[in-house]
């Protein structure tokens, strides 16, 4: 009896502990104010808090700290311009250190203690899809950096992604791969998670209807770094006349350079994954004449985006990549609709609703389909010279349209 | 293509065979399944890049950062996992679960100073690659191979050949009787540090110019991957480490060279691990023949 | 709201200790690839409620079975490997698993399973509903390794764990108790993510990755290995700690990382194991009202 007893009393001490100790860290977090969007804006001197969340620690912190870094150039220059409407804008940042588990606890915060009004995912699909139903549930918006994994935005009508779909971007590789570098038969190697999946999917949907080949598909894991097998592979038996690889910098840096050891001279076509200046980085001159689809053009005359670029230089000495534009992105749709229709959420997403022909750092947002993923035109780009440069451009409407939700 | 996925896999299977080596050194004497090598090997790495970086000397990279590597191995063991060990009833997890979280705060650390960004090792060699028909070897895949073996030509020196190494050996084998019959095991211990941490340095530089590139990441596949190898290997036997590097780096080169993505990468050690210990539980170089 | 989410984390965490210390606890048994019986358990009860439409009730006491059957056919398979060979074989075992979870289409592959959220009498179930249901189970299952460790069944593998030689000298038949336990353990990870899936509505391979059989071991390591206080002060104090250092922010892992050394350093027989600091410390205080009182109640209750 005696040792039931005791360990009921651990049991029991243990789980008042769970709560004791989470509300200690209540105390850290003062009262919010509450956000009164029927308030005159002018009246409420408060700053506006927007929530954030990106894997800033584990095995994506490059990513997480590239968004993090947008995160904060982004508040901190609406800041400096006086704010939104008079009022600044406040970050709640938290890391979620690229686990689910994580980042249900950081949607629950941010939804019943922080009095976010709106919230930025800069994680990848797995965090972002769990935080998503739960700020659905407390009818606080969201929109996704760049996570595109469909079921995201499924989630409901709070839920926007900022990146065009992946089903978008997939097509248009294919529309380059076919049509401007008429290519006949690809070979596909692919990162085994929702991104490569979904781009590798759409990619072969649309390049056999439109006369191309697949002839290989190699799939490889995220932390995966050894490519001499598979481009052996390709070189001597495959032989394609297109190298599509839908996955990440690490990843491409590495094909393109056993390709140019083993000689296998054949195009190759990337995605946003490889657009980061740590692809340039390691794959120096092999990088040479690779093109990809992506959301940011680095020639473009749009004056946000170089002013983008010149500021995110300045402050953290380093250029600005995918992941980090579509963060900013998000941000100043943010800015943008509060200022027109204040802090209230279901305003904010209402706004966000009826955004149409909105100037990004990414290019004009034309609108957002009505699965609330971004319709804008899909950016060429092909490294010369060691940088980014523009390429072409896909805009045809049936691309870039996302296929309804089913 | 044959022969050309041979020469990747038998490249690729000889870092994978000094990767594992520290972890092999270490287990043999204290019996210690160190994930944190993995954290010695991203250390090494960090080491080498940097002392490269302002010397420009390879040769210096290595031998300093194995040096230095290796002394904060013998620094971690005598204060840390030392201790623990022989603490009495002490169970093999304790300090498993230690090198995890040296593991982590290793990985950090470098996240924290250096920041989590991938960085280009950039050893550049100037000769291109070498044609044989149609093999092609890159120049540096020559490099790493020919310095794996003289590294395992020291090695083996050292432990067959030098009183250090009978003193190793005998501790590996039973280190009561050893210590019975007046070998110093302390020195067995530190050397085991010194050359297991110096090689996982050794094998983080190699991975670096292979793949040009060093992160705080690095050590997260070799922290398990090489587990599967040591004990593939019999566990504590280098010689069967050196024959389960190099049976896994085959494996996994032929897998995705003939078979396509049936398997994920990291699943085929495994695989073939849980194989080869159902048919024979003690690993493929059982300790008595080392 | 945000403390009953963190508390179901942290229960789910409390029961997957407590099931993997019947394991290496009470058997003995190094075994390191307990997230791959929690996934198989998640999985499976995700794949009958939101690919076949059967109840969530249902499918809980399912994915215990499933997942204890899969337990002892790997238990019975790995029960001949010696102790660190063992080990490495039950993290290979999370590997594979894991590798079939992420290349199998029926589990969603590479996009990860969305579970749909279960009615409790046709009410959607809510944080508070599962920290609820988290609670009972634990409970339950405290219960129930009270009753086996005082039963013949817990008597054997004490046994065992003090002496194998001797026990199977004495006629017990230790790979029978052992595959025993790795099966009871295993059916409870099972059960335990079947409740995790539903909960977090979706799953995705690398959420039952090697790094999690690691996270769960050092629960149990860092409470008292072979109690059931310490599997949940572990589990407790590890599960609340990425919240509870949020304030840290940067230096978050690096003290995770440290406060594990250090632990294992000076505590290595767990927070609240026999002969900790706690527990000796605690232990005088019981002895001190125990003679106050004029002697205590017998131990012992079948």
């Amino acid at each position: 009896m005696n040792k039931k007893l005791k360990s009921f009393v651990s049991l029991a001490l243990a789980v008042g502990m769970t709560f004791s100790l989470s509300a200690c860290q209540s105390k850290e977090t003062a009262p919010a104010p509450a956000t009164g969007g029927t308030q005159a804006p002018a009246e409420n001197k408060d700053p506006i808090r927007i929530g954030f969340f990106a894997p800033i620690t584990g095995a994506a912190a490059a990513d997480g700290l590239s968004t993090s870094n947008s995160a904060e150039l982004a508040v901190s220059i609406i800041n400096e311009s006086g704010g939104i409407n008079g009022r600044q804008v406040e970050l709640v940042k938290y890391d979620d250190a690229l686990d689910t588990k994580q980042a249900v606890n950081i949607a629950q915060k941010l939804t019943t203690k922080d009095n976010v009004v709106a919230v930025v995912s800069g994680s990848y699909s797995g965090p972002t899809r769990v935080a998503a139903p739960i700020f659905q549930e407390a009818g606080i918006p969201m929109l996704s950096g760049y996570a595109i994994h469909p079921d995201v935005c499924k989630a409901g009508d709070f839920i926007f992604s900022q990146s065009f779909a992946g089903s978008v971007q997939g097509k248009a590789g294919a529309k380059v791969a076919v049509d401007m570098l008429k290519a006949k038969r690809i070979a596909i190697i692919q990162v085994d998670i929702d991104f490569g999946k979904q781009l590798a999917e759409s990619f072969t949907e649309y390049a056999t209807a439109n006369g191309a080949e697949i002839v290989s598909v190699d799939k490889f894991a995220m932390a995966d770094k050894e490519f001499a097998p598979v481009v052996t592979k390709l070189k001597e038996e495959v032989k394609p006349d297109l190298i599509y690889m839908a996955n990440y910098y690490g990843h491409g840096a590495e094909i393109v350079r056993q390709a140019k050891s083993m000689g296998l001279n054949v195009p190759i076509l990337g995605t946003e994954g490889i657009d980061s200046f740590q692809f340039l980085e390691i794959a120096k001159e092999n990088a040479e004449g690779v093109i990809l689809t992506t959301n940011m053009n680095r020639d473009s005359e749009n004056e946000s985006t170089q002013a983008f670029i010149k500021a995110y230089k300045e402050k953290y000495g380093i250029v600005p990549d995918m992941v980090g534009a579509s963060v900013y992105d998000s941000f100043e749709v943010l800015f943008k609709v509060i200022a027109d229709v204040g802090t209230e959420p279901t305003a904010i997403r209402d706004a966000i609703k009826g955004l149409k022909n909105f100037e990004t750092v990414t290019g004009n947002l034309i609108e957002y389909a009505p699965t609330r993923e971004a319709i804008k035109p899909v950016q060429v780009q092909v490294i010369k010279d060691g940088d980014f440069h523009y390429y072409g451009v896909v805009e045809d409407t049936e691309i870039i349209t996302p296929p309804a939700a089913n | 293509m044959l022969m050309q996925q041979l020469v990747n896999g038998v490249m690729i299977g000889s870092v994978y065979a000094l990767t594992a080596m520290g972890a092999t050194l270490i287990y043999g004497i204290l019996r210690i399944l160190d994930i944190a090598n993995a954290a010695a090997y991203a250390i090494g790495a960090y080491l080498g890049w940097y002392i490269y970086s302002i010397s420009h000397n390879l040769l210096l990279a290595f031998l300093l950062s194995m040096i230095l590597t290796g002394l904060i191995g013998v620094v971690i063991q005598k204060y840390i996992y030392y201790p623990i060990i022989s603490k009495p009833n002490v169970i093999p997890i304790v300090p498993l679960i230690t090198s995890v979280g040296l593991f982590t705060i290793t990985g950090d650390l470098i996240r924290l100073i250096l920041g989590p960004n991938v960085k280009e090792f950039g050893v550049v060699f100037k000769s291109g690659a070498i044609k044989i028909g149609k093999l092609i070897i890159n120049p540096e895949w020559i490099f790493i191979i020919v310095l794996t073996a003289v590294l395992f030509a020291i090695l083996w020196f050292i432990l067959n050949k030098t009183r250090l190494g009978l003193a190793w050996r005998a501790t590996a084998e039973d280190s009561e009787i050893a210590k019975a019959m007046g070998v110093n095991t302390n020195i067995s211990m530190a050397l085991s540090y010194i050359l297991g941490y110096g090689f996982a340095a050794s094998a983080g530089i190699m991975v670096g110019m292979l793949y040009n590139s060093i992160s705080p990441t690095m050590g997260d596949i070799p922290s398990y991957k090489m587990l599967a190898i040591i004990v593939l290997g019999g566990l504590g036997n280098p010689v069967g480490t050196v024959v389960a590097g190099l049976i896994i780096g085959l494996a996994e080169t032929l897998v995705s060279a003939y078979m396509g993505s049936i398997l994920p990468r990291d699943a085929i050690a495994f695989i073939v691990l849980i194989f080869v210990l159902l048919l024979k539980p003690s690993g493929l170089v059982s300790k008595k023949s080392a | 709201m945000y403390f009953t989410v963190v508390a179901v984390n942290v229960g789910i965490f409390v029961l997957l200790a407590l099931s993997l210390n019947i394991i290496i606890g009470y058997a003995g048994q190094s075994a390191m690839g307990h997230a791959a019986f929690f996934g198989i358990g998640a999985y499976t009860s995700a794949l009958m409620t939101s690919t076949m439409g059967i109840s969530f009730w249902i499918s809980l006491p399912v994915a215990l079975i499933v997942t204890g059957i899969i337990g002892a056919v790997l238990g019975l398979i790995s029960i001949r490997l010696k102790d660190d060979f063992l080990a490495i074989t039950t993290i290979g075992i999370n590997f594979v698993v894991v590798a079939i979870f992420q290349y199998s289409e029926i589990f969603g592959a590479s996009l990860g399973m969305t579970v749909s959220k279960p009615l409790f009498f046709g009410v959607k179930m809510t944080a508070p509903m599962y920290l609820t249901l988290i609670f009972i189970l634990i409970v339950l299952t405290c219960l129930f390794i009270n009753k086996m460790n005082k039963s013949w069944f817990g008597l054997a593998l004490a046994s065992i764990r003090n002496d194998e030689m001797a026990a199977s000298s004495l006629g017990i038949d230790v790979n029978k108790y052992k595959v025993l336990a790795f099966t009871l353990g295993t059916a409870i990870a099972g059960l335990t993510g079947a409740v995790y899936a539903h909960f977090m509505t979706f799953i995705y391979s690398s959420d039952f990755a090697f790094i999690v059989s690691i996270s769960i071991i050092s629960m149990v390591v860092v409470g008292g290995i072979g109690t059931i206080k310490g599997a949940i002060f572990g589990a407790v104090l590890l599960g609340v700690a990425p919240e509870l250092f949020r304030f840290l922010a940067d230096y978050r892992m690096i003290v995770y990382g440290g406060l594990l050394v250090l632990m294992m350093r000076f505590q290595p027989q767990g927070l609240l194991g026999d002969n900790s600091f706690i527990m000796r410390n605690i232990s005088k205080i019981f002895a001190n009202i125990k003679k106050q009182k004029g002697g205590g109640q017998n131990a012992g209750n079948a």
